[in-house]
């Protein structure tokens, strides 16, 4: 099965192949995050965090604004007809109006309702949605006690700031929430930073207007205490008391917002004064005379807010794990650019050292295993390239059941120290071993069918072998076709992983992988590690793995540069990507017992596992939670500060990449790219990862057999260079 | 493969090996012949006459339709999504450096020809309208310059004059008609001004082509940063110069190749930090209007840097289609019609937007209307519908000048019946 899964004609650039629904791989990563992002926006919302509006307008004219509402009484209705010629009523004689804005808040509402209990006065509530969301006890307190629900909004922006469909969405969600709370809706408004009706202006007037088309009755004020600037307790009474005696009056206080001790103090005084004067105490609706504002809902619009309400406390509850996740990110990410800017600069120092050597220069002959499927584009590059190698050299072509010209080009070729070995498809890691199996000498160099050596690649892989205690040498692969974008993002990728991450794990002691591209093994070391097998999708990582066990050292040769073709498409590259870190986990899950181990296995396993596990699985894949702290920051915090620390790791980002580009003295042109590569990358490595940790987890290591060589991916190690 | 060939993939010294990274099919004939999928794509290139590139139809379809659906919503997010003058002005600058090939005097020659013509039509159905409804020469109280002015009717050096506050043929259109109908104009007058400098701008662009791309943009900044009076008709016509500058020297650099020497990244990679300095531009600049918000088309340097960011990321994708994608093949009608009615479309299409109000008002004195219909009365989409047939009434009425001009035989509704890029297969 595998077989005829691999030897599926590619396809071809002439007929594309038709696109197709977006592919299921998405599917699960796309949902976590947005779902994480969904429940992070509630969040912001309960939180009054949203957008974080503290702007008001002002307009000098108030030409639009009809003069029979400026003069007219506290409550304007706009709705229906009445929306181009809108009604003014005014609170009877001897009735008093008492409202409390921007609440429920838990300290100072419960205070405050008890004070109205006690004096047996009923009055108006404008709430937030968000103190709605937070608070639902004291609403349904509210609306038990006989008082009356008004909206305010659900974040409390100056509305003449804010298109008509935001003034929608913060009326219809405030609903929401008091439908999932109390399980009424309300038909009565009152616009943020309003006042009196003789303040209405050019731009606040549109926000009345259209809050009457939307059905709701608006509630400006007569008297406004300004009890939020704490004026004493005896301002608050002053400002409370009528103009004229008698005359009806709409009162404005506040009951949350700070500390409103001047307000509770007042309340019972003025309560009292006006009782004296013989007021009745009404809510709007009864002032008005129409019953009450507020309708108990029913069925859908209360599961809705129900759903809604629960889904805010849900996240409510989740935010302080993802800020503690961010922390834990933010630790690892910088401990790994510390790490890795100290660990290279020792390595540098290390072998760059005036005089140094890994022993006794090596200059036995070398056997390079070529592995090829399907490389007849590349093919001759590459032998021509190791026809000019300065190191005795016998090359060994094993053609892996090719279905095109490869092994008729390399025969064709007729190079001299070159040999080939053709076998049925059956795979990399058994080809690499019939390669091994028919090598002449002592030290083997592998590479890939669509690599590209340099004359001096071979003899420098091969140097650290005159150390007798190292098993295999890691060499530098760089990107050849690094003009396009994907290319020029993975030639930083290369630049970065070889010359910060690979001599970091060298200093450790730790190397992970082995690149496939280029790569030096002494043959006993091999042998020893059992080969390379198959039962994992990389490897190359296995069998590194394996030789730390086997207690051999693993180093990086800078000089040793072999180019090698990157995937050029995106899907290329993801399946690439998928193979390598799903291979990675594999590896890691296959060499777990290591870390009970004595002597250098049990170093690798105690060291190198965890610090691979920490790096290359666990922070890329919590590395989301930067990305939607980065979101929730822009639009509920602070935007400039979050983008300020979002260009910050960019730049710390950039000081890295700089510096890898000099220690490979490459040119620095290709970091122009970083940012774009820094956004798409990361996002892609760690849809990637939650793919792989998602298949890992759910079955993979049930069907780990099965899953060697199921085709797609197996298929995409020997074209994945070539495909183009 | 022979050994003439593989000398020339020796290695000699380790420099060459740099050359083998290249891994250019073309450069194995023998192997190329396994292949039989290829010469398809290959054949274009032989020498025949280059057809029209699709791709560029069907930006300029997609600016038109925008300019319309914005003229008829005002949604301020569109010109963000779609940047239509930029991606306008990029095209003609490519188009224009394509034809300066030829003497540059009767290239110019040409364009006027073409663009003139139109614009005089045009006039001579509005200037008699205004006459009509109270515009006059003594409307400013300065008959000699309002009869001086009327010559940019002639020849749009500036914009063609026209009467904001008129008569409103008996109350059925809104006293600010002809203002409204006049909105296009600026168009033609930053498009001559772009054809008359082309040479220059072209000449420049060979000898130091970054500098004279960026250039209009640094003027854009001067202009724009209260240091100069905007005021004046000399600075209207500067100020969008300046704007649009840069996306016609974009133009012309695409023509020119030279998008295409540079490495491919470099593009994609600057320009969403392009766009997102002109975002930021937009967000910090002062709103008019709060409760419509920022509106690009209001900031000329926002728009300037986001026009030159988008139209640099739409020229690099340019993938010059010789035949419509499978997809886009049934839009075949619609994008060549509007092609060649491109101006005669967007001359007449906010004329039709006015006409639509007299339409649709006395629809609010019918009671069936009134009573059952007045969502669609009071919906916004009905102005655009019932502008669609008026703009092909314009095409049918007025369109023929396109062709007159071009020294084409005139049709009348050029749609075409056959869809002309189909595949073989």
């Amino acid at each position: 099965m595998s077989r005829s899964r691999h030897q599926r004609p590619r396809q071809s650039i002439a007929r594309p192949r038709r696109l197709v629904a977006p592919p299921l791989r998405f599917f699960l990563p796309v949902t976590v995050l947005a779902t994480l992002l969904a429940l992070m926006v509630l969040r912001g919302m309960a939180n009054n965090e949203v957008f974080h509006d503290d702007k008001i307008a002002v307009s000098v004219d108030k030409a639009t604004v009809p003069t029979s509402v400026l003069e007219g009484g506290p409550v304007v209705d706009a709705r229906g007809d009445k929306n181009g010629k809108p009604v003014s009523y005014t609170v009877p004689d001897k009735t008093v109006v008492l409202s409390f804005d921007d609440g429920p808040s838990p300290e100072w509402t419960p205070k405050i309702l008890k004070v109205l209990k006690r004096e047996n006065v009923r009055a108006d509530f404008f709430v937030t949605g968000s103190m709605v969301a937070r608070n639902p006890e004291l609403i349904r307190q509210i609306v038990a006690e006989g008082h009356e629900i008004g909206l305010h909004t659900f974040t409390h922006p100056d509305l003449a700031l804010h298109t008509g469909s935001r003034l929608t969405w913060e009326l219809g969600e405030t609903q929401l929430a008091l439908a999932g709370v109390a399980g009424i809706h309300s038909s009565l408004f009152r616009p943020p930073y309003s006042s009196t009706v003789d303040a209405l202006d050019d731009w606040s007037w549109p926000v009345t207007k259209q809050a009457g088309s939307e059905g709701y009755l608006t509630a400006f004020i007569n008297k406004d205490t300004d009890d939020w600037k704490r004026p004493g307790v005896d301002a608050i009474v002053r400002s409370a008391m009528p103009d004229l005696p008698g005359q009806g009056e709409m009162i404005l206080m506040h009951d949350a917002g700070g500390n409103r001790s001047q307000t509770l103090a007042a309340l019972p005084i003025i309560i009292d004064k006006l009782k004296a004067q013989g007021y009745t105490f009404k809510t709007t609706a009864q002032a008005l005379g129409t019953g009450t504002a507020n309708t108990k809902v029913t069925s859908y619009n209360l599961w809705v807010g129900k759903a809604f309400l629960w889904c805010t406390t849900f996240s409510v509850w989740l935010l302080p794990w993802l800020v503690a996740l961010l922390a834990v990110v933010g630790v690892l990410v910088m401990a790994r650019f510390a790490l890795m800017l100290v660990l290279s600069a020792v390595h540098v120092r290390r072998v760059r050292r005036k005089g140094f050597s890994w022993g006794d220069p090596v200059t036995e002959p070398v056997t390079v295993v070529v592995p090829a499927y399907n490389e007849q584009e590349c093919i001759t590059n590459t032998l021509l390239s190791l026809a000019a190698s300065d190191h005795p050299i016998e090359v060994i072509v094993v053609d892996d059941g090719s279905s095109d010209d490869t092994a008729a080009i390399v025969r064709e070729l007729d190079l001299p120290m070159v040999r080939l070995i053709q076998q049925p498809n059956s795979g990399k890691p058994t080809a690499l071993n019939t390669g091994v199996a028919a090598a002449s000498y002592d030290l083997i160099v592998m590479m890939d069918g669509d690599t590209v050596f340099e004359p001096s690649t071979v003899r420098e892989l091969v140097q650290p072998f005159g150390d007798p205690r190292v098993g295999a040498v890691a060499g530098n692969a760089k990107v050849g076709n690094r003009d396009t974008l994907i290319g020029a993002w993975q030639h930083i990728e290369y630049v970065m992983g070889f010359n910060l991450d690979r001599r970091m794990y060298d200093v450790l002691n730790c190397m992970p992988t082995i690149p496939g591209a280029v790569g030096g093994f002494r043959r006993s070391a091999l042998d020893q590690a059992g080969g390379m097998s198959d039962d994992t999708l990389a490897e190359d990582t296995d069998v590194t793995m394996a030789l730390h066990r086997a207690g051999w050292k693993v180093v990086y040769a800078e000089n040793a540069r072999a180019w090698t073709e990157a995937p050029v498409s995106m899907k290329q590259l993801w399946s690439q990507r998928y193979r390598w870190s799903y291979g990675t986990m594999q590896a890691m899950w296959k060499h777990r017992h290591s870390v009970l181990e004595r002597g250098e296995a049990g170093h690798f396993g105690r060291v190198g596992l965890p610090f691979v596990a920490l790096f290359m699985v666990v922070t890329p894949l919590l590395a989301p939670a930067i990305d939607i702290g980065m979101v929730y920051g822009v639009v509920f915090v602070d935007a400039y500060k979050t983008l300020a620390a979002w260009f910050a790791v960019m730049a710390l980002q950039a000081v890295c990449a700089w510096w890898s580009f000099r220690l490979d003295k490459e040119p620095a042109w290709h970091l122009i790219t970083l940012p774009a590569q820094q956004v798409v990358y990361r996002v892609l490595m760690y849809m990637v990862l939650l793919q792989s940790a998602i298949t890992a987890l759910t079955g993979g290591r049930l069907r780990w057999q099965k899953l060697r060589r199921t085709g797609e991916v197996g298929l995409e190690f020997a074209t994945g260079g070539t495909t183009s | 493969m022979s050994t003439a060939e593989r000398g020339a993939y020796g290695i000699q010294d380790s420099s060459e090996t740099m050359a083998l990274r290249v891994m250019d099919p073309a450069a194995f004939p023998s192997q190329r012949d396994t292949e039989p999928a290829e010469p398809v794509a290959a054949a274009p290139e032989l020498a025949r006459k280059p057809g029209r590139d699709r791709y560029l139809d069907l930006l300029r379809a997609l600016a038109l339709i925008r300019v319309v659906i914005y003229h008829n919503f005002s949604w301020t997010w569109l010109p963000i999504v779609f940047p239509s003058m930029g991606v306008m002005f990029a095209l003609a600058g490519s188009l224009m450096a394509r034809s300066l090939k030829r003497p540059a005097l009767s290239v110019i020659r040409g364009r006027l020809r073409r663009l003139l013509p139109p614009m005089w039509l045009f006039g001579a159905v509005v200037v008699p309208l205004m006459l009509l409804q109270g515009w006059g020469p003594n409307y400013d109280h300065h008959p000699n310059w309002w009869w001086g002015e009327l010559a940019y009717w002639i020849l749009p050096l500036s914009e063609p004059p026209f009467g904001d506050s008129l008569h409103t043929f008996g109350g059925h259109l809104p006293a600010s008609w002809a203002e409204q109908i006049s909105v296009p104009l600026w168009y033609l007058r930053a498009y001559l001004w772009y054809v008359l400098l082309s040479p220059l701008l072209l000449k420049a662009m060979r000898k130091l082509p970054w500098v004279t791309l960026l250039v209009p943009l640094a003027l854009a900044f001067f202009i724009n940063s209260g240091l100069v009076d905007q005021s004046g008709r000399l600075m209207e016509a500067a100020t969008d110069f300046t704007t649009f500058g840069s996306c016609w020297l974009l133009g012309m650099a695409h023509q020119e190749g030279l998008l295409r020497r540079i490495p491919q990244y470099i593009v994609p990679s600057v320009a969403p930090l392009v766009l997102a300095f002109g975002y930021w531009w937009l967000m910090r600049s002062p709103v008019d209007n709060p409760r419509i918000g920022h509106d690009l088309e209001a900031v000329p340097v926002a728009q300037a840097i986001w026009s030159f960011g988008a139209v640099m990321l739409l020229l690099h994708l340019s993938p010059s289609w010789e035949q419509w994608p499978k997809p886009l093949e049934r839009f075949n009608g619609v994008i060549s019609l509007l092609n060649s009615r491109a101006v005669t479309v967007y001359l007449w299409h906010s004329f039709a937007l006015v006409l639509t109000e007299p339409l649709i008002d006395p629809l609010w004195s019918n009671s069936f209307f009134y009573d059952h219909l007045q969502w669609v009365l009071a919906s916004q989409w009905t102005p655009l519908v019932l502008a669609v047939p008026l703009i092909c009434l314009a095409i049918l009425l007025f369109g023929w000048i396109e062709d007159v001009a071009a020294k084409r035989r005139p049709r009348l509704f050029p749609y075409p019946r056959r869809a002309k890029g189909r595949r073989g297969r």
